[in-house]
């Protein structure tokens, strides 16, 4: 009896008390704009563009993407102002790219832009970060008339693919870790327009917080294979060995590395063993005709090994004059080093610091044709 | 008291009492509370469970010489009716307060990733009918519950994967890589993370193979130890060291670095299973507070309104209106407290063998 006159008076309660509750606040899913792109260009030491891509998906609008652009101090201050502008609600859980021009990089404090977004539970781990050419601004803006949208476009082209292996898809997580580890400084891949396409034509390296200098791809793809990629990108090589000028294509298929430190850091002395297998996929030159018994290969093999450990070792040598060490070739002697690691440290080794390089190539075939 | 009069806690139930209990929250930002070791505390979680092993051994030890009384009945034997009383009722506090911060973290943790556009006080409420359901059931419901979660819980391990793959183990040298005051910091800070197993001082004498017990709280208190070991050491190969400092919940950014195409934010996932953990281990705190109200108050007991009252209390404690700040000290405090209930026991023991022929059972 209690029972049933408690059930009665707790449904009434309950339907006169639906009147009490408020309105509902939550956004509704067509009313989220879901940030695909980022981009920041330098105005100066206090003031930033940010420009931001949402994808429109209501089939009445001309195109396909919505722009944002807006002049401001703080990322979030800026993000607040857009929605002033927008007929959606920002959200960035779909972020997948920050652009930072070259300016920022090298002046702008690009760290706490980064920082900011890292903070953020809602930013997924998949944003990868780019740095380029001019004004990212209008690489957003741009058209593309041969690709779907802006955002599809950058993610791809950004994301890992064999061709493009030199590029080290740095992500926001991978970002952080590198820069705010000492025995790492970051690398990020920088992308230039050209007309109607864009290119990723180099990596930028940084010293501490701020861009120092821009690589080669070729360049690139040392310090991938010294900091262990195991896949690789295919391998041009000019080669003057004593057969005249040759050329050549390596598609590389596995890479490994190991590197021995002396484990002092006041003389630092590290050998680095680098094997590389691959298929030579094309040969141009004297030797053409030659190539088709295993002392032949092999011979080619040893050329190549020359050839290579001149390439990386005068490219290690430069990094090494830069006082930089994106391959985190330090990280071989933290790990023998008792007390706090500093970024001094860092710099102070890699400026000491002997290499010497092993390099094994080995060719494992030609194709089908003899 | 509702069902369980008698011995109901077979082997399994030990054993996942003491494992599910310790995952509570704690866990979670274990890396970062150990960060003042830096790259050395992967092996710290290891040091704990030796910690843990002496310490339970005291428990159990006592616990066979009071085969059918919890540590509240042990008190008042022990050191004569008031001021057992008095120490029972601090005691009953503290696993308020205790459970309070757990939850209230848990909540902080939705707060700021999951639901952040919203108050916190449905789903506490939630939270607590949950709580009330599992503790009127008594700990036979509480130990079953616990082994459900483990099996529920225990595969999102595998969402470390990637974070595998992708970390450093170089970062695990040199070893022993730190000074002593770093090594005292971080026992403070990081023990507070595996509290949990001291429970077994209270839901002793509901063990049906006593002489076994601490065998099998073993097992329970290595596998969580384990546990802790795997997240300490994949968040040392993931993370620079300043990441290990700043980002509060490691775990989840531990997740974060899955890659499936089809979810986006896999340490969503994470976060609602990680309330089984938190229910877990907050309804035996909860079960063991209203044992201590029972014991206390003795004239009626077949009654569940000190449940509802510590509930109460809980629920006013989290959502009460004084700062944050003050929370947040009243919180730390008690994990602070845990650690003295951790020694208790040989407190006790020493108190035991003085007076051995007055308190003979």
């Amino acid at each position: 009896m209690r029972k049933k006159r408690l059930c009665i008076i707790s449904f009434f309660v309950l339907v006169l008390l639906v009147g009490c509750s408020r309105k509902e606040l939550k956004v509704p899913l067509e009313d989220v704009g879901m940030v695909d792109s980022m981009a920041f260009d330098y105005i100066d030491e206090n003031q930033m563009k940010l420009t931001v891509a949402i994808p429109q998906y209501s089939p009445e609008a001309k195109k396909n993407t919505q722009i944002f652009s807006i002049t401001t101090d703080l990322v979030s201050s800026g993000i607040v102002e857009i929605e002033k502008q927008s007929d959606k609600k920002i959200v960035f859980n779909q972020l997948r790219v920050v652009l930072v021009n070259e300016d920022f990089a090298r002046k702008g404090d690009i760290r706490k832009i980064i920082q900011h977004l890292y903070r953020n539970a809602e930013v997924g781990n998949k944003v990868l970060i780019a740095v380029v050419k001019d004004n990212a601004e209008a690489i957003l803006k741009a058209d593309y008339p041969d690709k779907p949208s802006i955002n599809f476009y950058l993610n791809n082209l950004l994301e890992p693919s064999i061709n493009t292996a030199f590029n080290p898809n740095t992500n926001i997580h991978d970002f952080m870790y590198t820069i705010t580890n000492p025995v790492f400084d970051t690398v990020l891949p920088f992308i230039e327009k050209r007309g109607e396409k864009l290119e990723v034509n180099g990596v930028a390296v940084f010293k501490g917080n701020r861009m120092h200098e821009l690589i080669k791809p070729e360049e690139a793809l040392v310090i991938q294979a010294l900091s262990g990629r195991k896949n690789l990108a295919p391998l041009h090589l000019d080669l003057n060995a004593g057969h005249g000028e040759e050329k050549l294509m390596i598609d590389l298929i596995e890479s490994t590395v190991k590197k021995v430190s002396n484990k002092n850091i006041e003389s630092p002395k590290l050998t680095i063993f680098l094997k590389i297998k691959g298929t030579l996929s094309e040969y141009k030159g004297e030797r053409e005709s030659q190539l088709i018994t295993t002392e032949s290969i092999s011979e080619l093999e040893k050329d190549v090994n020359k050839q290579l450990e001149k390439n990386i070792g005068e490219f290690l040598e430069r990094l090494n004059n830069m006082e930089v060490d994106p391959a985190g070739l330090s990280e071989e002697f933290r790990m023998y080093y008792y007390g706090e690691w500093t970024t001094e440290k860092t710099r102070d080794l890699i400026r000491k610091l002997d290499i010497k390089l092993h390099v094994e190539t080995s060719i494992i075939s030609t194709g089908t044709l003899k | 008291m509702s069902t369980t009069n008698g011995k109901v806690l077979n082997r399994y139930h030990v054993i996942f009492l003491a494992q599910s209990i310790m995952v509570g929250t704690g866990i979670l930002s274990l890396p970062q509370k150990l960060s003042s070791m830096g790259y050395a505390q992967t092996f710290m979680p290891l040091l704990f469970g030796l910690l843990a092993t002496l310490t339970a051994f005291a428990m159990v030890w006592l616990c066979s010489k009071f085969p059918n009384d919890d540590l509240f009945r042990m008190n008042e034997k022990l050191l004569g009716k008031w001021v057992g009383r008095l120490i029972n009722f601090l005691i009953i506090i503290q696993f308020i307060v205790f459970s309070a911060g757990i939850i209230s973290n848990y909540m902080h943790l939705i707060q700021s990733t999951a639901l952040q556009e919203q108050t916190i006080t449905l789903p506490v409420l939630c939270f607590l009918l949950l709580l009330i359901y599992i503790v009127s059931g008594g700990i036979k419901s509480i130990a079953r519950f616990s082994v459900m979660t483990f099996f529920i819980t225990i595969w999102i391990i595998y969402f470390t994967r990637w974070a595998i793959e992708k970390g450093d183990p170089s970062h695990f040298f040199p070893l022993f890589n730190f000074t002593s005051k770093e090594f005292f910091e971080a026992i403070k800070q990081g023990y507070f993370s595996i509290l949990g197993y001291e429970l077994i001082l209270f839901y002793f004498p509901f063990i049906i193979d006593q002489k076994k017990a601490f065998r099998h709280s073993l097992i329970g208190i290595w596998i969580s130890i384990f546990l802790c070991f795997i997240t300490t050491a994949i968040s040392v190969m993931y993370y620079s060291e300043w990441q290990l400092k700043r980002v509060e919940f490691s775990v989840l950014n531990l997740f974060k670095a899955g890659e499936f195409t089809f979810i986006e934010r896999i340490d969503i996932i994470g976060i609602t299973l990680w309330v089984f953990l938190i229910l877990s281990s907050v309804t035996a705190y909860v079960w063991c507070a209203k044992r201590g109200v029972d014991t206390l108050f003795t004239k009626k007991k077949k009654q569940n309104y000190p449940l509802y009252v510590i509930t109460i209390i809980i629920f006013v404690i989290i959502r009460m209106p004084f700062s944050r700040e003050f929370q947040e000290k009243l919180f730390l405090a008690s994990n602070y407290v845990g650690y003295l209930i951790v020694i208790w026991p040989v407190f006790l023991i020493i108190i035991y063998t003085l007076r051995k022929k007055q308190v003979q059972v």
